[in-house]
């Protein structure tokens, strides 16, 4: 698209508006730093599960994960299955139990449930490295989208988006980020769908009015173009196991998707409101899959169909992440463009915000107020307003040097989560055992081998294959590689933190009885969730893990 | 003690189906792989590939495998989702807060 996209403006413009004008009604409700950070927990479950929904729906979902099942087929595919289950994992890990201990965010409850304000800190370093990788991301999708709307350079798209969305988090708080995620998430259903929809149609899907299962007719044209499309056996079985750690326990060490749980009223409107995403979440992803297939389809197609015949240069020389666009634009039409650019903004917006909010709330709350425990709530609120400006600012600058593949950046950011804030929240709720050391070593063990791998991988380019871990990086071969590391990182991390707190000393008796308070049991008994059964269950899944990771190489070989 | 019981076995059981059905399903696709495909080289001199995996059943037009690990990652683990929050919705109910 050149030029101006008047229609795409537009409706972009509209959904701009909209959000930075919840955002201001929202100031009106926010009178405390309770209420400016986790809403005074007054959200209900249909409003935590819309905006969980709008936080999950990010930049990546619209444009990301359409280029990587171009690039990745059937493996991207797999990819975001994980992440879709992954709610449920969290749901029943941690969702609830987080809910009743009463903390803002999971830094804060690192920083109790270990009695340490050290590991406090170091948690926030590492939310602070997550939600760069995060943002980083999302923030390129913006310039993407202006660039196609505008013709401008992603440079101005980055800077407008950056600025937008800092304004209407800044300004609401959390009441605001909750109403705009909400809205946002209801909008990208409608955004997405029907355009996909129309796209199905167009290339002769008879069911495409249900874009999740509408594309079983364009199969067999698949199967003959493209048969490894459908083919998960391309790389070693583990691979799925790696996908199946950073996404499980990413999501749980993620800090913006917790803080969600902090907004609601009670354990039972945490569930709730879980569920409720999780059925939203799956519906959009397995409409996404429709689109990267109908990607795929496409550029398959293009040479003999006479629609596609101009677009068939387009295709092969366009950057992946816009073929969403491209498409849309061919088959559905500009109208329908207009409504996708708009939905995949409101996307970019939702996950922006809630990346802004917990690096306001880790910035002030846990940082500032562990270094200056005695600072009252009206300071914080004016520190707040600064620091979140100063945040959102700052990650806009550092946007402008984004990632060559938007998903890339979020999976890394899962795997760094994964092994070094999702193993000690989990632990921290099941097993009372778990001591402020143990925590302290898996945490450093975790987050040393996937943040160590990322920046070597992504900023020096070394191959996966070449990293410095003796044992390990022989096994990371093959398409997306380093994702097989999540194989190892949280595994390690599992058996450090419970090798380690196993030969320390117990945690004080008000921390183990918090344990309790989590589980929503009123009297306090020393035996509950203090057995052997469980670390000694994950200390064995977790070497048999890294064992299978290391094995079956004569018969799975090694593939690409 | 029983209701603890019950939360903690629940809770496992219930993890342990959402990670087999939505965290690593495909290992089991590839694990079964003679079950779910069956190998070919009748197309290879057409289509090049070294060896072609064609899936043995299709529902509603996909693979099997395909079809699965869709469903089951969305509406399966919901479905497990709703009776963990069922059975924990009624521990608190009956001796808690």
């Amino acid at each position: 698209m050149e030029g101006f996209f008047f229609l795409g403006i537009l409706f972009t413009l509209l959904v701009l508006i909209i959000s930075v004008g919840i955002g201001l009604w929202s100031r009106g409700l926010t009178r405390t730093v309770g209420d400016y950070f986790v809403t005074g927990r007054r959200i209900g479950a249909v409003n935590n599960g819309l905006a969980l929904f709008g936080l999950a729906i990010s930049m990546t979902t619209f444009i990301g994960l359409s280029a990587l099942i171009i690039e990745g087929l059937y493996l991207a595919i797999a990819s975001y299955t994980a992440f879709t289950a992954a709610f449920i994992g969290m749901l029943i890990l941690a969702a609830p139990y987080l809910r009743r201990h009463k903390s803002y965010t999971s830094m804060a409850f690192i920083g109790d449930r270990y009695y340490s304000r050290n590991l406090r800190i170091f948690s926030v370093v590492i939310m602070l490295v997550v939600c760069f990788l995060y943002l980083g991301a999302n923030i390129k999708g913006i310039g993407i989208v202006f660039e196609y709307l505008l013709g401008f350079p992603e440079l101005i798209g980055i800077i407008l988006g950056g600025i937008i969305v800092t304004l209407y988090v800044v300004l609401g708080g959390m009441y605001g980020v909750t109403f705009t995620q909400a809205f946002q998430g209801v909008l990208v259903i409608f955004c997405l769908i029907i355009p996909v929809s129309i796209v199905l149609r167009e290339l002769g899907a008879d069911a495409w009015a249900f874009p999740p299962l509408g594309y079983g007719e364009l199969v067999p044209f698949m199967k003959e173009e493209v048969p490894e499309y459908f083919w998960p056996m391309v790389v070693h079985p583990g691979f799925y196991l790696s996908l199946f750690l950073g996404t499980f326990f990413g999501i749980i060490g993620l800090p913006h998707f917790v803080m969600r749980y902090f907004t609601v009223r009670d354990a039972k409107e945490a569930r709730w409101s879980t569920l409720l995403c999780v059925l939203l979440v799956g519906l959009v992803n397995t409409t996404v899959y429709a689109t990267g297939f109908a990607a795929v389809y496409s550029i398959q197609l293009a040479g003999g169909e006479e629609r596609l015949a101009g677009a068939s240069r387009l295709f092969l020389e366009t950057d992946l992440d816009h073929m969403v666009f491209i498409l849309t634009e061919i088959l559905a039409g500009e109208g329908w463009l207009a409504v996708a650019i708009a939905g995949a903004m409101a996307a970019a917006l939702s996950t922006v915000a809630g990346l802004l909010i917990i690096m306001g709330a880790g910035l002030v709350h846990d940082l500032y107020g562990s270094i200056n425990p005695h600072v009252d709530d009206q300071q914080k609120m004016k520190i707040s307003f600064w620091v979140m400006l100063g945040a959102g600012i700052l990650v806009t600058l550092l946007s402008i040097r984004p990632p060559e593949f938007i998903l890339e950046a979020i999976m890394w950011a899962f795997g760094i989560a994964s092994a070094s804030l999702g193993v000690p929240i989990v632990l921290g709720i099941w097993w009372k055992r778990t001591t402020r050391e143990g925590a302290a070593a898996g945490m450093i063990v975790g987050f040393a081998l996937t943040f160590i791998s990322w920046l070597l991988v992504e900023m020096f380019n070394v191959a996966p294959t070449e990293l410095p871990l003796p044992f390990i990086a022989s096994y990371l071969y093959g398409p997306m590689g380093w994702l097989k590391l999540m194989a190892f990182a949280v595994p390690l991390s599992f058996i450090v933190t419970v090798v380690v707190s196993w030969f320390t000393s117990e945690p004080p008796e008000g921390v183990k009885r918090t344990v309790d308070e989590m589980h929503g049991w009123p009297d306090y008994e020393e035996s509950r969730y203090k057995g052997w059964g469980l670390p000694v269950t994950i200390v064995v899944l977790s070497l048999a893990i890294i064992y299978f990771m290391t094995t079956f190489y004569g018969v799975f070989s090694r593939i690409g | 003690m029983k209701d603890y019981k019950t939360e903690v076995w629940v809770t496992a059981v219930c993890f342990a189906l959402v990670a087999l059905l939505g965290g690593f399903l495909s290992l089991f696709f590839v694990l079964g792989q003679d079950f779910f495909f069956v190998e070919t080289d009748a197309d290879f001199r057409e289509t090049g590939h070294h060896i072609l995996y064609l899936a043995r059943e299709y529902v509603m037009g996909f693979p099997i495998h395909y079809f699965l690990l869709i469903m089951f990652s969305w509406i399966g683990v919901a479905i497990i989702g709703l009776i963990w929050t069922l059975v924990m919705d009624r521990l608190e109910d009956k001796q808690r807060f």
